[in-house]
């Protein structure tokens, strides 16, 4: 006989999940707020502990940087600094941070990345305001290539032929894929290819012939770059640091830079309320500082990236040549001018896609 | 009697276990679900509408529907014949192959992806073959198929072998004595009592199938429109910033997998009923 207690459910369980659902809910807003009311700072025997959430890419960089910092920041205050280090893909960053992770100093891949940190109410400072417009870094799109370019690859109208396999992330999934569509979008609207110039219909129509040529589109750069690496592809459209760093480490893909290419420009910022909360405003602004002199600026350009100080960016001319028609997201109307004309659901990349699809 | 009395006044020990399990219930796997639900609804249904207008997402459900249904169809007939010759036949390495089948769900999905988009990739000579023959595998649907059929592979064979080691020998023998075959034997006696588990297990693969990620975003190619799956045009949508839109999907897909495994629990009651 089967026991009556199993006959029996007890109605308590069902009112708890009410009670504990309704408290999740209630409950969902980032706990962030609570910071700004604590700005004491620590006292000076105590060493500053920084937390620098970064994207991927400028990891190796910021390996040789951080340390190169301390003795810089140990010189005026010898209670000294630690460092704690993150690095994920720049959306999901920025996601972290607003989520709560408590990073002092965002280095991110995208403005709009920044942008996403600052709405949820953590930065409150005019971030751009700072030298070179708040950006450390920059790069370029660039096309990969097989060794010794097999397909004769050389610029955006190549990759829209018949035939070709083209890599390139999927944008809804990584936000630095964007730099990729934007690059062939403006190249094609600035009438540096094939297509006409100052014609969105025609652009669509360059944009979506390279998109039927792709047959793949990875979450991230990285995995596409590991895919190309893995024999997948004739080319793939990446930035011009990853390609750099690949070659770094003995892989034998080329890169061509197209006629004209969009420069990609990566910001840096403190983020006010968490650097108020852990009392270290003023080592994240000195970091943030010490981001844009010469030396750091050689330290972006040993590991692949472009250097945002001229000075700099003259001595390393050699190992990153200059493009010649070299455009930036601004020239496009800004990351909020290429929302309307290309990334927004329904204009011109799902419209690109969508021709892509139908042979 | 003494059951009885038992169970109208259980033990204090008893009462704290099955709160205890509750809770733990409850917190693990009750609040989570609810707490999508209401972030995907809670916005009266727009992002969803909104979500289904567009044909990328409706695509996407399509995509991960059929494949995920064809891999239950292929789990529900092959698994059944796998557990079938595990139990019934004398095969060298027996163990061996046994632990094999629980292998898919030891290892992590994202490797199962890597492992395939190696052994069908252009550098490997049986990715190279099949895409000459125009019948490319990996980033077109087929991997999808074989990617769902390897992390669900244990769930049918699994299900059906305990049934099969419990059968009485003696309604076969029975049969073979009334004169029926092989097939009729297999068709009037052996199926039957398998059919409620095959089946429920089956319901439950496809369910397990709809949701599965790790591998797919791998060798699926993602496509919009073409070879993206739900599952990752649900990610898609979270690091787009829209968040509501992939909770809403999230939801149908969750009601989805919620209405399968009712349909999975009513089959086991109702068949397996009949022949108890």
């Amino acid at each position: 006989m089967m026991p009556l207690s199993l006959r029996r459910p007890s109605r308590s369980p069902w009112l708890l999940v009410a009670v504990a659902t309704l408290f999740a809910g209630c409950n969902s807003k980032p706990a962030t707020t609570s910071g700004a009311t604590a700005p004491a700072a620590k006292p000076a025997t105590e060493p500053v502990s920084l937390t620098l959430g970064a994207y991927t890419t400028p990891r190796e960089a910021y390996a040789e940087i951080l340390p190169a910092f301390r003795p810089q920041w140990t010189k005026d205050h010898p209670e000294g600094i630690e460092f704690k280090e993150s690095y994920l893909g720049s959306g999901a960053q920025a996601r972290a941070i607003v989520g709560g992770f408590e990073a002092d100093v965002a280095a991110l891949s995208l403005e709009p990345d920044i942008d996403t940190i600052k709405k949820a109410g953590l930065i409150t400072h005019d971030w751009k305001a700072r030298p070179y417009q708040g950006m450390v870094s920059r790069s370029i799109v660039v096309i990969g290539v097989r060794e010794g370019n097999p397909k004769n690859i050389k610029d955006w109208d190549d990759l829209a032929k018949p035939g070709i396999t083209v890599l390139t992330p999927n944008v809804r999934t990584s936000g630095g894929a964007r730099w990729n569509i934007a690059a062939i979008w403006g190249a094609a609207i600035r009438g540096k290819t094939s297509a006409a110039k100052d014609s969105p219909e025609a652009a669509t129509k360059l944009l979506s012939a390279v998109l039927k040529n792709v047959k793949n589109m990875d979450p991230g750069a990285r995995e596409s770059l590991l895919n190309f690496e893995r024999g997948v592809g004739d080319a793939i459209i990446t930035y011009e640091n990853e390609i750099l760093v690949g070659k770094q480490k003995g892989q034998k893909y080329e890169y061509v830079i197209p006629k004209s290419t969009i420069l990609i420009e990566n910001p840096a910022a403190l983020i006010d309320t968490v650097v108020d909360k852990h009392g270290a405003r003023k080592a994240a602004g000195a970091l943030l500082d010490f981001l844009i002199t010469p030396d750091v600026q050689r330290l972006y350009a040993k590991h692949g990236l472009r250097p945002v100080v001229d000075e700099v960016a003259k001595e390393v001319a050699t190992n990153y040549p200059a493009v010649e028609d070299l455009f930036t997201i601004r020239d496009l109307g800004d990351w909020k001018g290429v929302g309307i004309t290309i990334f927004d659901t329904g204009t011109g990349y799902d419209k690109a896609l969508a021709q892509a699809g139908t042979p | 009697m003494k059951s009885t009395a038992y169970a109208l006044e259980p033990s204090r020990g008893e009462r704290i276990a099955r709160h205890l399990t509750t809770l733990y219930l409850i917190l693990i796997v009750a609040v989570p679900l609810l707490a999508l639900l209401w972030y995907g609804v809670s916005d009266g249904l727009v992002s969803l509408r909104e979500a289904l207008a567009s044909p990328v997402a409706r695509q996407a459900l399509w995509l991960t529907l059929w494949t995920s249904a064809l891999v239950a169809v292929i789990n529900l007939v092959l698994g059944t014949a796998t557990a079938f010759v595990l139990v019934r036949y004398r095969i060298p390495g027996k163990s061996l192959l046994s632990a094999l089948i629980d292998l898919p769900l030891a290892i992590p999905t994202l490797v199962t992806g890597v492992m395939l988009a190696i052994l069908y990739g252009p550098e490997s000579l049986l990715g190279q073959s099949f895409t000459n023959l125009g019948f490319p595998i990996l980033f077109a649907k087929p991997s999808i198929v074989l990617a769902l059929a390897f992390v669900t592979l244990p769930f049918v064979i699994r299900a059906v072998e305990p049934v099969l080691i419990e059968l009485d020998p003696g309604e076969e023998e029975a049969a073979f004595t009334l004169g029926a075959g092989p097939i009729r034997t297999f068709r009037t006696v052996i199926l039957p009592a398998i059919a409620p588990a095959a089946l429920s297990a089956s319901i439950r693969s496809l369910g397990r199938a709809m949701g599965e990620f790790g591998s797919i975003v791998v060798v699926a190619g993602n496509i919009p429109m073409q070879t993206l799956t739900a599952p990752v045009y649900i990610l898609g949508e979270i690091e787009s910033g829209a968040p509501r839109a992939a909770a809403a999907v999230s939801a149908l897909v969750l009601a989805a997998a919620l209405a399968l495994h009712g349909l999975a629990h009513l089959i086991e009651r109702r068949l397996g009923a009949r022949h108890v």
